[in-house]
């Protein structure tokens, strides 16, 4: 009777939060839109999750360093990414990914530690500069290392190599940014392969000018393609970014899922990002 | 009559030669237009790449013109090719360089 009790009680407030988590993304997309439609505002920065085919500023010079707080029915988690990009040259990007990771499931104990190791290259296939405009297209291949420990629950990697080969667009003028991504992940170990694909477009609100001071709002979508009937998964995710001069940048997004092929009570109910890019080289 | 000629062609070489020099050295104050400029945060690179020139004396980036202005000090002249590759150089697109008198 208790159990039975609690289990609808368990049940309503899941009902709650998800109609909460619905009313939540309306209102989010509402916002951004009057945001997008209302103001008259030029130029904006590089998208927040997903990757852009300008390598310069913070962009092809910098460090960035952003941490992830994951939410999902059965665990939370908390991820600081540190990526380190450097221009061979103006065409030729190299970059190392590390990650640090502290991961709570509900009911057993916490895991934390070092995840997996990223290394990629971007090489810029296409370049078509105008007054005020860029078209740019580039090829970008990441080789995931399994150095997070992933005989331990929670894991802390995925403990397969993993290669993905992307082609990553943008077309940014100084009114807007439209960003688009798709890439193929092959994953070793008997882990299925995945397609990732983002859309991101970009809005500033603030005037542009050099050095800059800029106020970015974007919204995008994030989605990946689990084969081997996995599912897809799709996220909404409206963000903000301040550019502080010439070497700063803060940017902030949320993930919301809008399909989840995760098993019931483990789905994301949202990730946060919040994040910096600093110029150093 | 010959000697005469010979000098006139010296001359004229010497002169044709000076002016290509002359077109392709810049001083004062100059504008560049440059292609690809549509984010601020981009043009980081291009100021460095500039500075980095022996005789600029100071840059102004205009996003919204999409030009830099460039200023050489006082009796230095630069190269108005090594200009164009620092511009290259950085991810852009240079295009038209005016002096700022013609203006």
């Amino acid at each position: 009777m208790d159990n039975n009790f609690f289990g609808r009680r368990n049940d309503h407030r899941k009902l709650s939060y998800r109609l909460l988590m619905d009313s939540f993304k309306i209102k989010i997309i509402l916002v951004i839109t009057i945001v997008l439609i209302g103001l008259d505002v030029k130029a904006q920065g590089p998208p927040i999750f997903t990757d852009t085919p300008i390598m310069l500023g913070v962009q092809g010079r910098g460090v960035r360093t952003f941490g992830n707080i994951i939410s999902r029915e059965n665990v939370n988690a908390y991820s600081q990414v540190l990526v380190v990009p450097y221009n061979l040259t103006s065409k030729l990007q190299v970059a190392g990914v590390v990650s640090y990771l502290w991961i709570s499931p509900e009911g057993t104990s916490s895991n934390s530690g070092f995840g997996d190791l990223k290394v990629f290259a971007k090489y810029q296939l296409y370049q078509k500069d105008g007054k005020g405009t860029t078209l740019r297209s580039l090829i970008k291949l990441t080789e995931t290392f399994p150095t997070g420990n992933a005989s331990k629950m929670p894991a802390l990697g995925t403990g397969a190599y993993q290669t993905t080969i992307s082609l990553v667009n943008g077309y940014v003028t100084t009114k807007y940014g439209v960003y688009g991504e798709v890439g193929y992940n092959l994953a070793g170990n008997g882990l299925p392969d995945n397609l990732v694909y983002n859309i991101a477009f970009g809005y500033p609100l603030l005037p542009q000018k050099y050095p800059p001071n800029q106020l970015n709002v974007f919204l995008e979508l994030n989605g990946n393609y689990v084969f081997e009937d996995v599912g897809n998964n799709l996220f909404l995710s409206p963000g903000i970014q301040y550019i502080a001069g010439r070497k700063l940048l803060f940017e902030s997004g949320i993930q919301i899922p809008l399909t989840d092929a995760s098993p019931t009570n483990q789905q994301t109910n949202y990730i946060l990002r919040i994040g910096t890019r600093i110029l150093i080289f | 009559m010959k000697k005469l000629l010979i000098l006139l062609f010296i001359g004229f070489t010497v002169t044709t030669v000076n002016a290509q020099a002359d077109t392709s050295q810049l001083n004062g104050k100059i504008t560049i237009e440059v292609d690809g400029l549509a984010c601020p945060f981009c043009a980081y690179g291009l100021e460095k790449n500039l500075k980095e020139i022996d005789g600029v004396e100071n840059i102004e980036i205009n996003i919204e013109k999409g030009s830099v202005l460039l200023t050489i000090a006082e009796r230095k002249q630069i190269s108005e090719d090594l200009i164009l590759q620092k511009i290259k150089d950085a991810g852009f697109t240079p295009g038209k360089i005016k002096k700022q008198s013609d203006e």
